[in-house]
C-alpha cells in the first residue's frame, strides 16, 4: 500500500551535526532578524509619519501665526486711522475746511501714514477715501488710476456692506493708483462719524502679497509637499500651482479642505499619490492647508530601509559566522571522538581520546577510553595466550619426540639386545612404546591422572633401566586422585630435570632417589617431585624463577612451559613452586585444581 | 563535507535574497522617485522677460511635483541665437536625460538637436515649432487657435460686420503667420471682412504710420487686429491721439503693463493672452513622460485666453496678466 506511506522529511536533513546546527541557527537568526527589522521598520515609519504630521501641524500653526500677525497689524493701523482726529475731520461732511486747510490736513494725514509705512515694509499702501470725494494716501501726491472706478472695487464694496467691520480681501492686483499694479491683500473698513451713525468713508490698508507668498513658498513639506490657503468661499488665496488649477491641469481638494475643521487632517489618495492634508483655520476666515506626500514625508524612507537592510545584513553576516563557529565548537568534540573511533576501527587501540568538559560528550569519551583500553587489554591477553599455547604445544611436541632421549633409549635397547637380555629388551621397548603412545595422542590436552601416572611410570622405568643402580624412585600417588584430570606430561619435565641436573652428576656419592607424591588437599591436587640431588644455589633458583629454564631449554621441556600450561588451563592461582637446597636436593610442588 | 557546506551557504544566500526581495517589494513598492536630469533651455533668462520667467516657473513647478531639481538655462539677452546654441551644446555634453528647449529659428539648430537625439537625450521643443526629421515632441501655444479667438472677438465686437485691418510684424515670423492663419480662417467666412494685412517689422512707429495711412485712405474699417505687442502699442498711440479709441476696436496679442493700461482705458478691446506657465509646466511634464517611456502626444497645444476690460481682474486672469508678485515699490 504505497499510498499509505508518508514521506517523512527529517527535521534536520543534512548529514553532519555541524551543518544541522548551523542551519538551524542560521534559520533562527534569519527569522529573528527579518522579524525585528520588519517590525522596527514599521515602527520607525509610523514614528516618522506621526512626527511629520505633528511637524506639519506645527508649521501650519506657525504660518497661521505669521499671517495673523500681519493681519493684526493691518487691523491696528485701521484702528489708528479710525481714531485719528485729522482723518475724521478730513472726511467728515460737515467740517468746514477751506481748500488751504485741506492741504495741511492732507499733509498731516499723509505724514502719519508715511510714518507707519516707514516702519512696516509689509504694507504696500494706506489710503482713506471719503464719501465726500476727498481721498488721501501715504504718498504726498496721489493720482488715482482714471480707468479704475472706485465704487467698483471689490474691497470698497465689501467694506461698505460690512458697515464698520474690517474686511480682508482675497489677493488681487491693486490698480487704484495710477501706474501701479501690485499684488496685495486688502483690509478695508468703513469709517463712521464721531457719533458712530453716519458712514463717511472707506479706509484701505494693502498688505504686500509677497509677504504671504514668501511665508508660504518658503515652507518645505518634504520635496513635493506644499501649502495653500483658501478663503471661506473656496477662492484660492495662495497656491503654488494656482495657474494649473485655473487651467484645469490640476485639481485641488478645496471642498474637502473647506469642510475640514481646524486642526484636523485627512488623507487623499489618487493619481497624484497618497498625501496628507492638514487644515488650520485663521481668525479672519482663511483656511491654511498643508499637503505632504507620504512617500516624500518619509523622505528618509529609502534611507531608513537601506540602513535597516544594511544593519540587518551586517548583523546577519556576523551572527551567521558566529553560528558556524559555535556549531563548529559544539560539534568538535564529537568530531574528534568520531575520528578517534575511526582510528580504532582501523585497529589502532593505542588511542585515548582527549576529554574536555565533563558533559555528555566528555562522558561518552570517558566510556570510549575505558572501552578501548579494556579491548586493548583483552586483545593483548588473547594474543599472548594464543602465542603461549602455540609455543608450549610446539615444545610439548618437541619433548614428546626428544631425540636424545630416543637415541639413548634405543642405544640402551641395542646394548641390552647385544647382551642377550631379552627380557629387558622387551620390557624397555614396550615401555618406550607406551610412553610414545601416551604422548603422541594429541587429540586431548587434558588426561586423567591415571594416564599421566602410567606415562611417568613408563618413563621412570626406561630411565631406571638406563641408570640401574644410580637411580631409585618412589611413586606415592593417592588412589583417590587417579580419576581427576590433569594436563598431560605434567611430571615428566621435573623428573627429567631431577635426573639430568640432580642425580646424574652425583658420581655415586649416594644413590639418587626421586620421590613422586600425589594427594588431595582441599579442592586441589598437589604433586611433589623431590630428589636428593645436587640442589641449586639461591641464585640459580632465582634465575629459573625469573627466566624460566631458558638455559635448559635444549635439554627438554622447561619448568616454565609446564607452569604456563597449568596457568593457561586452570588459572593463575595454580602453578609450581620450587624449593631447593644445595647438597640436599630439590622439591617441586605442582598444584592443580580438582577437575573431574 | 566541503560540498555540503557550500550547499548550506547557497541555500542561505538564496533565502536571504528571497526574503529581502519580498520585503522590498511589499513594503517599499511606492511611486518611483525621479532622479532624472532635465535641462530646460529658454530663449532668455532675463528677469525682466516676464514671459520666459513664467515659463521657467511652470517648469520648476513640474519638477517640484516629482521632487526633481531642474537645470534652467538660456541667454541673458533675447534674440541671442549664438549664445543659445553655445548653451545647448554645453548642455548636451552634460548628457541630461532630456532637453526641453524653446529654440530660436536658426539654421544650425536642427543639426545640433539631431546630435542630442542621437546621444539618447529626449527632446521636447516648446514655444516655437522646429523643422526636424522626425519631428520632435512639441509643446506649444496654439497660435492658430489664438488667431481664431481674435477673429471671434472681432466678430462679436463688430456685431457681425467686421472690416478688419491686420498689422503683423514680419511674414517670416512663424508665430505671427500662424495667428494670421487662424484669424483669416474665421474672418474669411465674411465677405470683404479683411481690408489688408500689413507688416510693421516689429516697430511701433511703423505700425503707427501704417494705420495713419489706412485711416487716410478711403477704405473704412471698424477693427484693427495687431499680431504682436509693438504693433499694438503703435496703433494704440495713434488711436488715442486721433480720438479713435473706442470707435475703432483694437484687438492685440500678449500682455504687458502698457497693454494692461490700454485694456483698462478701453483703447484695447481685447488681448489674446498665452499661458507661458502652462507651457513650461507641460514641457517638463512631457519630458518626464518621455524619460519614463510613456506614450506622448506629438504635439501638445496650450490654449489662450481672451482678456477684456471686463474680465481682466478675475482671479484667473489677474494671474495671467500679472504672473509675478513683485516686492518692489
Amino acid at each position: 500500500m504505497p499510498r499509505d506511506r508518508i514521506v517523512r522529511i527529517p527535521l534536520f536533513p543534512l548529514k553532519s551535526i555541524q551543518s544541522n546546527i548551523s542551519l538551524a541557527f542560521s534559520l533562527l537568526i534569519l527569522a529573528a532578524i527579518v522579524l525585528t527589522s520588519l517590525v522596527s521598520y514599521q515602527v520607525s515609519v509610523d514614528a516618522v509619519e506621526r512626527n511629520s504630521n505633528g511637524y506639519i501641524e506645527e508649521v501650519i500653526k506657525q504660518v497661521n501665526m505669521n499671517i495673523q500677525s500681519y493681519v493684526d497689524n493691518m487691523e491696528n493701523i485701521s484702528l489708528l486711522a479710525l481714531t485719528n482726529k485729522d482723518v475724521k475731520y478730513y472726511i467728515s461732511d460737515n467740517s468746514f475746511i477751506s481748500t488751504e486747510n485741506r492741504r495741511t490736513y492732507e499733509k498731516r494725514i499723509s505724514d502719519l501714514f508715511q510714518a507707519i509705512l516707514y516702519t512696516r515694509n509689509d504694507i504696500a499702501s494706506i489710503m482713506v477715501f471719503g464719501y465726500n470725494g476727498r481721498f488721501v494716501s501715504d504718498r504726498r501726491i496721489t493720482s488715482l488710476n482714471p480707468n479704475a472706478i472706485l465704487e467698483e472695487q471689490a474691497w470698497y464694496k465689501t467694506a461698505k456692506s460690512a458697515s464698520g467691520k474690517s474686511v480682508i480681501s482675497a489677493p488681487h492686483v491693486q490698480n487704484i493708483i495710477q501706474n501701479e499694479y501690485r499684488w496685495v491683500v486688502s483690509l478695508s473698513r468703513e469709517l463712521k462719524s464721531t457719533d458712530g451713525i453716519k458712514a463717511e468713508g472707506v479706509f484701505l490698508v494693502d498688505l504686500n502679497l509677497s509677504i504671504i507668498n514668501d511665508i508660504c513658498s518658503n515652507i518645505n513639506l518634504g520635496k513635493k509637499g506644499y501649502l495653500f490657503i483658501v478663503d471661506n468661499n473656496g477662492n484660492i488665496v495662495y497656491h503654488p500651482q494656482q495657474q494649473l488649477i485655473d487651467s484645469k491641469l490640476r485639481t485641488e481638494r478645496i471642498s474637502d479642505v473647506i469642510q475640514a475643521s481646524s486642526g484636523s487632517s485627512f488623507v487623499a489618495k489618487d493619481g497624484d499619490g497618497k498625501r496628507i492634508y492638514s487644515v488650520q483655520d485663521t481668525n479672519f476666515g482663511w483656511k491654511i492647508a498643508g499637503v505632504a506626500y507620504t512617500d516624500d514625508l518619509i523622505a528618509s524612507k529609502d534611507e531608513l530601509r537601506n540602513s535597516i537592510l544594511l544593519y540587518s545584513l551586517f548583523g546577519l553576516t556576523i551572527s551567521l559566522l558566529i553560528s558556524v563557529w559555535l556549531s563548529h565548537r559544539l560539534s568538535k568534540p564529537i568530531k574528534d571522538l568520531q575520528s578517534d573511533m575511526k582510528q580504532v576501527e582501523k585497529g589502532n587501540f593505542d588511542i585515548q581520546t582527549e576529554i574536555g568538559q565533563m558533559n555528555e560528550i566528555g562522558q561518552l569519551g570517558r566510556s570510549f577510553n575505558l572501552m578501548v583500553s579494556r579491548t586493548k587489554f583483552l586483545m593483548e591477553e588473547t594474543i599472548h595466550n594464543q602465542e603461549n599455547k602455540r609455543k608450549s604445544e610446539l615444545l610439548l611436541l618437541q619433548s614428546q619426540i626428544n631425540p636424545h632421549f630416543l637415541y639413548n633409549t634405543l642405544d640402551s635397547i641395542v646394548w641390552m639386545a647385544e647382551q642377550k637380555q631379552h627380557e629387558e629388551v622387551v620390557l624397555m621397548t614396550s615401555a618406550l612404546a607406551k610412553l610414545f603412545r601416551a604422548s603422541i595422542t594429541k587429540d586431548q590436552e587434558l588426561v586423567p591422572i591415571r594416564v599421566e601416572l602410567e606415562h611417568i611410570t613408563n618413563y621412570l622405568l626406561i630411565q631406571k633401566m638406563r641408570y640401574t643402580d644410580e637411580l631409585d624412585y618412589v611413586l606415592d600417588i593417592d588412589e583417590s586422585i587417579l580419576g581427576y584430570k590433569t594436563v598431560k606430561i605434567l611430571l615428566q619435565p621435573f623428573v627429567e630435570n631431577a635426573i639430568y641436573h640432580g642425580i646424574r652428576n652425583m658420581y655415586g656419592i649416594e644413590d639418587g632417589r626421586i620421590t613422586i607424591r600425589g594427594r588431595e588437599s582441599n579442592d586441589q591436587i598437589v604433586f611433589e617431585v623431590e630428589d636428593n640431588g645436587l640442589g641449586m644455589t639461591p641464585e640459580q633458583l632465582d634465575k629459573i624463577r625469573i627466566n624460566g629454564d631458558e638455559n635448559s631449554r635444549n635439554q627438554g621441556i622447561g619448568i616454565r612451559n609446564v607452569n604456563e600450561r597449568i596457568k593457561l588451563y586452570f588459572g593463575h592461582e595454580y602453578g609450581i613452586q620450587i624449593r631447593s637446597e644445595i647438597e640436599v636436593g630439590t622439591c617441586v610442588t605442582i598444584t592443580i585444581p580438582k577437575l573431574e | 563535507m566541503r560540498k555540503q557546506r557550500f550547499t548550506i551557504w547557497l541555500i542561505l544566500a538564496i533565502l536571504i535574497g528571497a526574503i529581502y526581495s519580498v520585503y522590498y517589494f511589499k513594503l517599499f513598492g511606492g511611486p518611483s522617485i525621479h532622479d532624472n536630469s532635465i535641462a530646460v533651455i529658454l530663449k532668455s533668462l532675463n528677469v525682466r522677460m516676464d514671459f520666459w520667467q513664467t515659463v521657467n516657473k511652470g517648469a520648476e513647478t513640474a519638477a517640484k511635483e516629482v521632487g526633481m531639481e531642474l537645470n534652467v538655462l538660456g541667454p541673458l539677452q533675447e534674440n541671442d541665437a549664438d549664445e543659445q546654441i553655445r548653451i545647448l551644446e554645453e548642455a548636451i555634453e552634460q548628457k541630461p536625460e532630456a532637453i526641453v528647449i524653446a529654440p530660436f529659428a536658426d539654421d544650425r539648430m536642427s543639426a545640433i538637436l539631431a546630435k542630442a537625439r542621437s546621444a539618447g537625450i529626449k527632446l521636447v521643443v516648446i514655444d516655437t515649432p522646429l523643422d526636424m526629421n522626425p519631428m520632435p515632441v512639441i509643446v506649444s501655444n496654439d497660435h492658430a487657435e489664438a488667431g481664431r479667438l481674435a477673429g471671434e472677438t472681432a466678430l462679436s465686437a463688430a456685431k457681425g460686420h467686421p472690416t478688419v485691418a491686420i498689422i503683423s510684424d514680419d511674414p517670416n515670423s512663424e508665430i505671427s503667420e500662424e495667428r494670421l492663419t487662424g484669424l483669416l480662417e474665421v474672418l474669411n467666412r465674411y465677405e470683404d471682412s479683411v481690408i489688408g494685412v500689413s507688416y510693421a517689422n516689429n516697430s511701433e512707429d511703423r505700425a503707427y504710420e501704417i494705420v495713419k495711412q489706412l485711416l487716410g485712405a478711403d477704405k473704412p474699417f471698424n477693427t484693427i487686429i495687431t499680431l504682436n505687442e509693438t504693433a499694438t502699442l503703435g496703433v494704440a498711440k495713434l488711436l488715442k491721439e486721433q480720438q479713435w479709441a473706442g470707435v475703432i476696436e483694437l484687438i492685440g496679442f500678449d500682455s504687458s503693463v502698457d497693454e494692461i493700461q490700454l485694456l483698462e482705458s478701453g483703447t484695447l478691446k481685447a488681448a489674446i493672452v498665452q499661458k507661458p506657465f502652462n507651457m513650461g509646466y507641460l514641457g517638463v511634464k512631457t519630458a518626464l513622460k518621455l524619460i519614463d517611456g510613456n506614450k506622448v502626444d506629438p504635439v501638445t497645444y496650450i490654449e489662450s485666453n481672451v482678456i477684456t476690460r471686463e474680465n481682466m481682474y478675475t482671479p484667473e486672469n489677474q494671474k495671467l496678466l500679472f504672473p509675478f508678485i513683485n516686492n518692489n515699490k
